[in-house]
């Protein structure tokens, strides 16, 4: 029964994650932003734990906010003030396009509208009519079209502009821009309409630092345009099919590029030749290109380049040796190559590693050897590889270790006391069927860790004895079907954690929801596939923090927890059943 | 209360306000007049003039100053604002960093 289902994530591209700073925030369908608003801003301020004093310009803020159509006209008041105005507006999502009107004229200089909900063309005058005062606009997920855009040209000054998802902006709404050259960063994420005849204009954006075209399938061709923007250090041309060699030519003479994304391109070993003068390129992102390891060679006398993701290319063994050239490298994914144990000799000089991805790669513990010396090393994926127990001993030394993935490994138990030394470890991911409580009591020492992933070990009452070590616990996942109500009495003292997913355990009863309960942090819950019952939902209602909650296949109804979303959970953004 | 806890706000029609000093230094630009070292004038007379803030707004601001105490100590009540005062007290608001 239970753990017969597992599953593993994080496969999918994380085009838009390259190196962690890029925001997931836009989408226009799938966004959460405004979901969050519910929160009434006086809880926001308690969960910090003390009183804040709202200042009387913020009373005065929130006052205006609330009686905003009593208002003419904001033109008169200093502009700093009728920012803080506007963002309020925008914030409680009072804004809307009759009192948008009040700010005609405002010089305001910032205008962040990113996923708003209404934005038109008809919203246009009006930010437009900040004229030179404006310095950044957002009008990302917006309903905007060229003509809306007819007039931005009156705003010389603007820094800023982010367009994404915009897709009813094409070439000619592009067109609108081109004198527009205090322009350091230009976004158009997922845009259909753009092609390289629209990207002319771009030429003329000579202080453009920053470019994202993510997602636009048109642009093939257009990026000569960009030859003489030398100030460009930032290029994401992620997922966009149509980049091919040729469009990497151009590239060749923006020596001050620092970023470079064309992950999902049909960039090949020849296109990535044109980058090899690139000296201060840090990043370069090339998941899913029909690359090999001969395009390494390229890449060779890039002495600045810290990341480098290769991941889901045609890399094998084959020309492996020059990731040996490549010194300075920090960040390093591999994921999803056929390449086997004798790559990671060449990785053993690497001593900046600080992050190591070799998720579904042909390694086992051979090849662990290479890795020993590598104590730099915060983060290490080792999911769906052949590592084993003898693997493990190779890891014992990486002492600043954070994070470590060996979720579809062969391990076993007898293992995982070479982990027991690895004070650092801040997450752990044991999805692995042989892994059973005695494995976990090899771990009592790391009692740092706040990710722990047991999703289809063989976790029994017993072993949550051990769980109590783990007093930072902030996510647990045990779902090997082998929990009663008696073990969850050992989780309910983790009181810092926020994810708990107990779900396939069949035996579970009413009797852990009310344990659970006193697990006021949560805020994702999954407590599926168990004998819980509508009766047991009551336990629930002190989990006021709780913002997700399953309890699939169980007995409660998608009615049940309406009534409990509606009558003591508001903040719940998504339950199942629904 | 003694003279030297207290301060005088005088408002542009000349008006003044004898306040708590602890209420005043609510504000940070008053806080900063009264506590600079040897700087301003304001310091010494523990006086302080408001040629741009009228009587009614300057009344307003000192039961700020009170209520902004007592929200502090744990009394979290509700600071009415009259609509038609508004945009002049935020004005104010804003010159006094309050």
């Amino acid at each position: 029964m239970g753990g017969a289902c597992s599953r593993k994530r994080d496969q999918q591209t994380n085009e838009e994650n390259a190196h962690g700073g890029v925001s997931r925030r836009y989408s226009k369908s799938g966004s959460s932003k405004w979901l969050g608003t519910s929160f009434s801003r006086a809880s926001v301020d308690k969960k910090e734990g003390n009183v804040i004093c709202p200042s009387l310009m913020e009373l005065c803020i929130y006052k205006i906010s609330e009686e905003i159509h009593e208002y003419g006209t904001f033109s008169m008041i200093p502009r700093d003030i009728s920012q803080q105005i506007f963002n309020e507006l925008v914030y409680s999502q009072r804004l809307n396009e009759a009192c948008l009107e009040a700010f005609q004229d405002c010089a305001l200089q910032d205008i962040n509208l990113g996923e708003y909900p209404g934005v038109d063309d008809a919203w246009m005058d009006v930010i437009c009519s900040q004229g030179s005062s404006l310095l950044s606009v957002d009008l990302s997920g917006s309903d905007v079209t060229d003509s809306g855009l007819f007039h931005i040209s009156d705003c010389k000054n603007v820094e800023a502009l982010n367009f994404n998802f915009c897709d009813q902006i094409s070439d000619v709404g592009l067109g609108r821009i081109s004198g527009l050259s205090n322009l350091t960063t230009l976004s158009l994420k997922r845009n259909n309409s753009i092609t390289a005849k629209g990207m002319s204009v771009l030429s003329g954006l000579v202080n453009l630092l920053k470019l994202d075209l993510e997602r636009c399938p048109g642009v093939h061709g257009g990026l000569v345009h960009l030859r003489g923007l030398k100030k460009l250090e930032a290029l994401n041309v992620n997922c966009c099919n149509c980049i091919t060699d040729a469009d990497m030519k151009p590239l060749s003479e923006l020596t001050n590029l620092k970023e470079l994304q064309i992950s999902c391109s049909k960039v090949t070993d020849h296109g990535v030749t044109f980058l090899k003068g690139l000296h201060k390129l840090a990043l370069l992102n090339m998941e899913r290109c029909p690359i090999t390891a001969a395009c390494l060679g390229s890449l060779s006398d890039i002495a600045a380049l810290l990341y480098l993701d290769v991941s889901k290319s045609n890399l094998t063994d084959d020309g492996c040796d020059k990731f040996s050239k490549l010194k300075s490298l920090k960040v390093l994914n591999l994921g999803f190559n056929e390449i086997s144990d004798a790559v990671l000799a060449h990785l053993k000089g690497l001593i900046h590693l600080e992050s190591l991805n070799l998720d579904s790669c042909k390694i086992g513990d051979e090849g662990l050897l290479h890795l020993a010396g590598l104590d730099h090393l915060k983060c290490l994926e080792l999911s769906d590889t052949e590592v084993g127990n003898n693997g493990l001993r190779h890891l014992s030394g990486l002492v600043n270790l954070e994070s470590l993935n060996l979720s579809f490994t062969i391990i076993t138990d007898g293992g995982l006391r070479n982990l027991s030394k690895l004070s650092s470890l801040r997450s752990l991911n044991l999805d692995v069927r042989q892994i059973t409580d005695a494995g976990l009591a090899a771990l009592t020492s790391l009692t740092g860790l706040t990710h722990l992933d047991l999703f289809c070990a063989k976790i029994t009452d017993t072993g949550t004895n051990y769980l109590r070590n783990f007093k930072n616990l902030r996510s647990l996942e045990i779902c090997g079907g082998g929990l009663t109500d008696a073990g969850v009495k050992n989780i309910k003292n983790l009181r810092s954690l926020m994810l708990l997913n107990l779900s396939q355990n069949n035996h579970l009863t009413d009797k852990s929801l009310e344990l659970i309960s006193e697990l006021t942090q949560l805020v994702s819950l999954n407590v599926s596939s168990s004998r819980v019952t509508s009766a047991g939902l009551q336990h629930l209602t002190k989990l006021k923090n709780l913002k997700s909650l399953s309890l699939e296949s169980t007995k409660v109804t998608a009615n049940d927890i309406k009534r409990l979303h509606e009558s003591h959970l508001p903040d719940l953004v998504t339950f199942r059943p629904e | 209360m003694k003279k030297e806890d207290t301060v005088k706000l005088i408002s542009a029609e000349g008006f003044e306000f004898v306040v708590d000093k602890n209420a005043a230094m609510v504000s940070q630009t008053i806080r900063n007049m009264l506590t600079s070292p040897g700087g301003f004038a304001e310091t010494e007379h523990r006086e302080v003039t408001f040629p741009e803030i009228s009587t009614t707004i300057l009344e307003k601001i000192c039961q700020y100053f009170y209520w902004s105490l007592q929200y502090a100590s744990g009394k979290e009540t509700e600071f009415h604002i009259e609509p038609e005062l508004t945009l002049e007290l935020m004005m104010a608001a804003n010159y006094l960093h309050t």
